[in-house]
């Protein structure tokens, strides 16, 4: 049976830290940066690099064994994987934000048909729901904190830390849909079938954190 | 491997049903839950009555026995599902199932007869590394009451998908979070069940000694060494399941095969009360991608010979051709254009591999 692939994100908040924890696990990377599946230190193990929003797409269907991505983006696929570890890093928030000016206060103030942009159409789509509020979704890639003030929209759902980024886009959260950190996750198959490494692994890393 | 799997569920007793392929949208919800109700294609009848294209068969099933009123039988189906799956690339909207339903009987014998028999089906068809996971979804259900969870989905969420932080932030007492930790880390024979009913206390007994009578049961079928504990298999996609329910997987493929469990509640539901019922589909794409990628493929169809006619003989070929089908040899006739090969009906009847004058 082959070894573990480890999946981190290729790019973004998450991937140093996600690095730096392997390392501290004692898994290096050995190849270069352009390799997208890179032979590591530690014999039979493997480090994928993709996107975050991808990364419970190859766990969930068992291309990668573990990964280390984001509850937001878990979340927002929605497949079911494991979630073997809080890493802690990557705090934030997936807040409901408005034009700095505007009269609404919280998320069911918003107007029905009201426009909203985000990365997380469907985390979005669900909680407005939830509060009862029907809205058009459009998705964005990024820098979705303009949309606002240039017209395209009426508010936004995305990711703030710090709502440093908001504050400087005229933006003000009136709402929270979750709190994300950094999770270790694994494919449900892979932890039955390979369930010596896969604890081995878990282990490594937690004792890391 | 359709065949396959229609000969073993034979040979084990189950008779073959055939479902609609259209059923009120109603009765699915009522039946499977709200979830996967989500998941379904509807339709609208010609009167605005919304209508739903097969999801799943359970449901049916169970319907179909109230409705007849039969508390008893064994019951499968080989047929074709179509569902909404958006983020699942792995599957198609429409896909092929075969399962199985068994309605009646002592809960552990029925429960180890439809996992011992998922697991002959697979072996049918030359899959013999299947394992399986167990859970119970009403001990389950019982350790949230006990310690007093009062947000009982986020508890499943945190449970199904092992997170043990999300767990502490579910519930602060520590002796609910060493017990759900049991459920949520533990994997072993029926020694974890036992484990559990030690830290929560009085009235678990009867799981623990429901567990040691269903894997003495699998043993005696042989396969108990493929099949664990692990508590924190509750299959929450379908609202129906009440006692135990099983993931059937494999190595190298990253999602469950298939699975199943005991719906007694769901027959109760639609008015069968004090109806035991149990059973599971597993994906036939899923064995077909599992065979395919371990190189084993399924056998081809059986050869089938050709009886070759010479001119002037052709009822003859004709004749012979019937009394081997009769025989249960698969044939063909053809005209013999001079080469071939087969059997040569002329004056005499030849094998043409062996030379020798042919009977069948």
């Amino acid at each position: 049976m082959r070894g573990l692939i480890i999946a981190v994100p290729n790019k973004g908040r998450l991937r140093e830290p996600a690095l730096r924890l392997l390392d501290s696990a004692g898994i290096r990377r050995i190849d270069d940066d352009r390799v997208y599946l890179a032979n590591t230190t530690m014999d039979g193990v493997q480090v994928l690099s993709v996107r975050a929003m991808d990364i419970p797409v190859y766990v969930y269907n068992g291309i990668a064994d573990l990964g280390i991505t984001g509850r937001d983006v878990i979340a927002e696929t929605g497949l079911e994987v494991y979630e073997l570890a809080d890493l802690g890093f990557g705090a934030c928030d997936l807040v409901v934000a408005v034009k700095e000016g505007s009269p609404h206060g919280q998320p069911k103030d918003l107007p029905q048909g009201s426009k909203v942009a985000t990365e997380f159409p469907n985390l979005a789509r669900r909680y407005f729901n939830e509060n009862g509020v029907q809205v058009e979704i459009i998705t964005l890639r990024g820098a979705v904190e303009i949309a606002p003030v240039l017209g395209l929209v009426d508010g936004i759902v995305d990711l703030s830390s710090t709502g440093a980024t908001l504050e400087r886009n005229g933006l003000k959260p009136i709402g929270k849909v979750l709190s994300s950190t950094a999770r270790l996750i694994c494919n449900k198959v892979s932890y039955r079938t390979k369930y010596d490494m896969v604890e081995k692994m878990v282990n490594r890393i937690r004792g890391r954190l | 491997m359709e065949n396959r799997f229609r000969e073993t569920f034979e040979l084990w007793g189950y008779r073959e049903v055939r479902t609609s392929t259209v059923d009120y949208f109603d009765i699915i919800r009522g039946g499977a839950g709200e979830g996967f109700a989500d998941s379904i294609f509807k339709v609208q009848d010609s009167d605005g009555r919304l209508l739903s294209m097969r999801g799943e068969v359970t449901t049916q099933i169970a319907r179909m026995l109230v409705s007849k009123a039969r508390s008893e039988g064994r019951l499968f189906y080989i047929t074709n599902c179509i569902r909404f799956m958006e983020a699942k690339p792995l599957s198609q909207r429409e896909f092929w199932q075969a399962g199985a339903e068994l309605v009646g009987g002592r809960e552990a014998e029925a429960d180890a007869e439809v996992i011992a028999l998922s697991l002959g089906a697979l072996e049918s068809v030359g899959i013999r590394e299947a394992r399986v996971d167990l859970g119970n979804v009403e001990l389950f259900r019982r350790v949230a009451e006990r310690f007093g969870i009062g947000d009982f989905d986020a508890l499943r969420r945190a449970v199904a998908s092992k997170s043990l932080g999300d767990l502490k932030r579910v519930t602060p007492d520590e002796g609910a979070q060493e017990a759900l930790s049991c459920i949520m880390t533990r994997r072993g024979g029926p020694e974890v069940v036992r484990e559990l009913s030690g830290m929560v206390g009085e009235g678990f007994d009867g799981y623990a000694d429901y567990f040691d009578e269903l894997f003495g049961l699998l043993k005696t079928y042989g396969c108990a060494d493929r099949v664990r504990v692990d508590l924190s298999t509750l299959r929450e996609e379908m609202k129906y399941y009440n006692g135990t329910v099983f993931e059937i997987f494999l190595g190298g493929l990253g999602v469950p095969i298939g699975g199943g469990g005991r719906y007694d509640s769901m027959m109760k539901e639609f008015g069968l009360g004090d109806t035991r019922a149990t059973g599971f589909a597993m994906s036939v794409d899923l064995c077909v991608k599992a065979l395919e990628a371990s190189g084993l493929g399924l056998e081809g169809p059986r050869a089938s010979t050709a009886v070759l006619y010479c001119d002037g003989f052709r009822d003859k070929a004709i004749r012979l051709a019937c009394e081997m089908r009769r025989k249960g040899i698969i044939c063909t006739v053809e005209r013999y254009s001079g080469q071939g090969e087969g059997i040569a009906v002329g004056r005499e009847i030849v094998d043409l591999r062996t030379g020798r004058r042919y009977a069948p």
